[in-house]
């Protein structure tokens, strides 16, 4: 390798520590014995995931997590699509304005977004909390499904739908039977992205949340006002375990980086 | 009667594409026309409007009788072979075929046969299972092929279908084209903006310009005898100057050559130029000859430089009326730079064109 | 491109529904936010929210901080992240894939779990103190949770990874070619590296550069944990004023500025890209 001299690995073994060190921390503190978190930890135990099991916050609002994740993706997926279509098959006018306001959702502080939503949704009156959640995830990953898909679609050869027409299939067909299916990574690799970044978030759904409906992230952040133990290092362990598989996954099936 | 007929066919763009305007061509049965001129001439609009991918403003496509105008690309009966190829990545060269006839709810026995068939005539049968990706360019060009012919179509339309190739292949590969045609005599029309691939693949070659027909014949014709200073730029022409007529006949006109009389075909599409217009002179470099000093009839000269060419040896030539690049035999005999000339012009090649601005010159006169 | 007829009417019913989501569900509370910025609750229109927030001590001193650790954060960022991405940039292929999948996964895991951590390590009885306890350096258990260095420790964690991604890919396209070219007519590796790779490298720089900076002071979990209420940022005070005070103007003043913040930031970068292109 050119150019590459031994100090510039050592700013590699900075980085990589720095990035993953705290993994490996929490990773230690869940066995640890001791409940009050001094380091390093005395002993072993597995109590603190039994409690992660046991608290019945954490297992609700997994559920409500993930139910919210899988749905607004999918919504963000099938409304996102055509307008990645628009965006890579047409030149108009508007393109960059809706670009811009695709993207928009992203610009904008989520914390901000929370907030903005739940005023306005107070404004609108009744609403149940799950929807005001599902309407604020599924906004905030429209400029992911958007970006990812219209790269996939860039990647295809745009007259391959014309082929298809030229040799009997109508629009739709073409698009079916042609375009769909080499969008096939694309779509997961969106999927995951939305999917990742819709369980994770917190300051949208730190407003939109509430009484006993709670994303997973967000009652992770309230234990922590009221109790310092290492049940969160065991349940944190646990979500890294599930997005390791989650991201090793997709990046060896479809190369997630290119995306990102 | 003509197989294929575009009368009067108007595209206009929003963007900076090129337009047509009451455009009209004829393509007979089982004949290759191709469609030859520089990128934004027009050939692709008209290619595409044949296709049905542009709704023309107006004006008429009709193919076998039938009028095409108003008929949706898929509906056509059309085969179509794009530049990028366009094959399906994620189906199989096998699947890639049957496409159409799936398309057209071909039993199953038969969509096999065809394809398999399709693919003999390509040499392709040892590939039906690969995926596009996994062919080379000139393999993928071939799948190309069978597919948009397994149809059956009614008219053939590539459209630069050689471009994405190395030049060896492509040689090649137009040969197999023009076999493919010939054995389903299919008739067919062929955007290039290449002259020597128009030239060996076509019956016809119509050359256009900003959207309109310059000229019209067949490829011999189109070599030999330019009838506008565009064709004659566009098929290879490397010499041109601009001269006084001296008189007209009814085939030959007389110019100037180094203080002599030459006499030239001439070609103009505004009659018969008088004495004392201009014309355009264009020959090719291997149509004239040198030989040494200037006491020779012909255009005396100086040799400003040599380049070797294998069998042949370039000359540029600096003379009175230009720099000329001429061509010679390696066995002739060899000029230094800076070595006086003549230029002797073998005038049964050259020929003398009228244009518009001089017949308009000529009028005011 | 594809020119087809009708095509105006195709692309709006390709866009409508997922632009009509966006423009009520998002465009319009963001409007409505603004306008409760400026409509107190009993009528009219007035400015005194954004005069409160501009002549409060509190207010100044919690936005000039948060742009402050967000320098700092980015600062940090570049200088870790550049020498990094030009030895992942210059790996072969399949490590180079594995290792920037490596940097991938902080990203794609909650940032409460990821700031967790900071606290095992800062904690009173945490791994420092306890280091510098065994070491006899202190006497005393140090604090450093709830303490400016804390933050941007936990956030240049968080937001590393989004320095180091688009700088490998702007030097993975910088050709090995380049470089040499740059030894052989005489330059050593630093130089090299300041006036052929960084300047080549600069719109990952940009970008890398922009999304630290703007996600530094706009995140919430990292100084909601910690820095708490001692120490806030326009985050936590955004959160504090909606949710614990109820002055819901005076959020939506926070929110406001923050909102100007980032956009400010997006937009200086893209005119400077802009102009240097």
């Amino acid at each position: 390798m050119p150019m590459v001299s031994r100090w510039m690995y050592i700013s590699l073994v900075i980085l990589y520590s720095f990035l993953l060190g705290p993994f490996i921390i929490i990773f230690m503190a869940s066995f640890g014995a001791n409940a009050t978190m001094a380091f390093p930890p005395q002993g072993f135990t597995l109590d603190w995931f039994a409690n992660v099991f046991e608290t019945s916050q954490f297992i609700d609002s997994f559920w409500i997590s993930l139910h919210l994740a899988l749905l607004s993706t999918i919504v963000s997926l099938v409304m996102g699509m055509p307008v990645a279509y628009a965006l890579t098959r047409f030149q108009f006018a508007a393109s960059g304005l809706v670009e811009t306001i695709f993207s928009a959702p992203i610009l904008v502080p989520g914390l901000v977004i929370g907030f903005a939503m739940l005023n306005f949704f107070v404004l609108l009156g009744d609403m149940r909390v799950m929807t005001g959640l599902f309407i604020g995830h599924t906004a905030i990953l429209f400029p992911y499904s958007v970006r990812v898909i219209s790269a996939s679609l860039r990647n295809l050869d745009p007259y391959v739908e014309d082929a298809a027409v030229s040799l009997g299939a109508n629009r739709l067909r073409g698009f079916l039977l042609v375009v769909l299916p080499n969008m096939q990574a694309g779509i997961a690799a969106a999927f995951v992205l939305g999917f990742i970044t819709s369980f994770n978030n917190v300051p949208v759904s730190l407003f939109l949340s509430g009484p006993g409906v709670t994303t997973l992230p967000v009652s992770m952040l309230s234990y922590l006002e009221y109790y310092f133990d290492p049940t969160i290092a065991a349940l944190s362990t646990l979500l890294v375990i599930f997005t390791v598989v989650l991201v090793q996954t997709a990046e060896r099936v479809l190369g997630l980086s290119q995306f990102v | 009667m003509p197989y294929l007929e575009i009368h009067d066919l108007t595209v206009s763009y929003e963007k900076n594409q090129p337009t047509l305007e009451r455009f009209s061509l004829n393509v007979e049965q089982g004949e290759l026309l191709s469609l030859l001129g520089p990128s934004g001439c027009g050939k692709t609009t008209t290619l595409r409007s044949v296709a049905g991918f542009i709704q023309p403003d107006a004006g008429r496509i009709v193919i076998n009788g039938r009028d095409y105008t108003h008929l949706p690309p898929n509906q056509r009966d059309i085969g179509l072979v794009f530049q990028s190829y366009a094959l399906f990545p994620h189906l199989t060269v096998f699947n890639n075929v049957a496409f159409g006839l799936r398309m057209r709810r071909i039993p199953k026995k038969e969509i096999y046969s065809r394809v398999a068939n399709a693919l003999k005539m390509v040499g392709l049968e040892a590939f039906a299972d690969r995926r596009p990706a996994q062919l080379s360019g000139g393999q993928q060009q071939r799948v190309a092929l069978a597919r948009a012919t397994v149809i059956e179509p009614q008219v053939l339309l590539l459209d630069e279908p050689l471009s994405n190739l190395d030049a060896g292949l492509r040689v090649t590969m137009r040969q197999e084209i023009r076999r493919l045609q010939q054995q389903l005599g299919i008739t067919t029309l062929y955007v290039t903006h290449d002259q020597v691939e128009a030239m060996t693949i076509s019956d016809r070659v119509v050359v256009m310009n900003q959207g309109e027909i310059e000229q019209m014949g067949t490829p011999e014709n189109i070599f030999s005898a330019p009838e506008t200073v565009f064709v004659a730029d566009f098929m290879g022409f490397d010499n041109h100057f601009n001269t006084e007529v001296v008189s007209v006949g009814d085939s030959k006109l007389t110019a100037t050559w180094g203080g002599a009389p030459i006499q030239l075909r001439w070609h103009s599409k505004f009659g018969s130029p008088r004495p004392g217009a201009r014309a355009e002179i264009f020959f090719r470099a291997d149509n004239a000859s040198l030989v040494a000093g200037t006491e020779a009839t012909g255009l005396a000269g100086q040799v400003i430089l040599h380049t070797f060419h294998g069998n042949e040896l370039q000359y540029l030539v600096d003379t009175e009326v230009g720099e000329f690049s001429i061509m010679q035999d390696s066995d002739s005999e060899r000029f230094e730079a800076g070595a006086a000339v003549t230029v002797q012009p073998h005038t049964q090649k050259w020929i003398a064109i009228i244009e518009e601005t001089a017949a308009r010159r000529q009028r005011k006169e | 491109m594809i020119r087809r007829p009708n095509q105006t009417r195709t692309i709006i019913l390709l866009v409508c529904p997922a632009l009509i989501f966006v423009l009520v569900f998002f465009v319009l509370p963001l409007i409505f936010l603004l306008s409760q910025s400026v409509l107190p609750e009993d009528g009219g229109f007035t400015l005194s929210g954004y005069l409160e927030f501009f002549q409060s001590r509190v207010s100044w001193i919690v936005y000039l901080r948060t742009l402050k650790l967000g320098l700092i954060v980015t600062g940090i960022c570049v200088v870790m992240a550049y020498p990094a991405a030009f030895v992942l940039a210059r790996m072969p292929p399949r490590r180079r894939s594995f290792l920037v999948s490596l940097v991938i996964l902080p990203l794609m895991t909650n940032a409460v779990a990821r700031t967790f951590a900071w606290l095992i390590i800062l904690g009173r009885r945490g791994m420092i103190n306890q280091t510098l306890l065994s070491l006899e350096l202190v006497e005393n258990p140090v604090r450093f949770i709830f303490t400016e260095t804390a933050i941007v420790l936990g956030l240049t964690q968080l937001f590393l990874p989004l320095m180091v991604l688009p700088l490998v890919s702007a030097m993975e396209n910088i050709p090995d070619d380049v470089l040499e070219a740059a030894r052989s007519l005489g330059a050593n590796r630093l130089t090299t590296f300041l006036r052929i790779v960084v300047p080549l490298s600069s719109d990952g720089l940009v970008l890398g550069a922009t999304l630290v900076f703007t996600g530094s002071v706009t995140a919430f979990v990292t100084p909601a944990i910690l820095g708490g209420s001692r120490l806030l940022l326009m985050s936590t005070l955004l959160r504090q004023k909606a949710v614990i005070l109820f002055d819901q103007q005076a959020a939506a003043v926070v929110a406001v500025v923050m909102i100007l913040t980032t956009l400010a930031v997006n937009l200086l970068l893209r005119v400077g890209r802009v102009q240097q292109g």
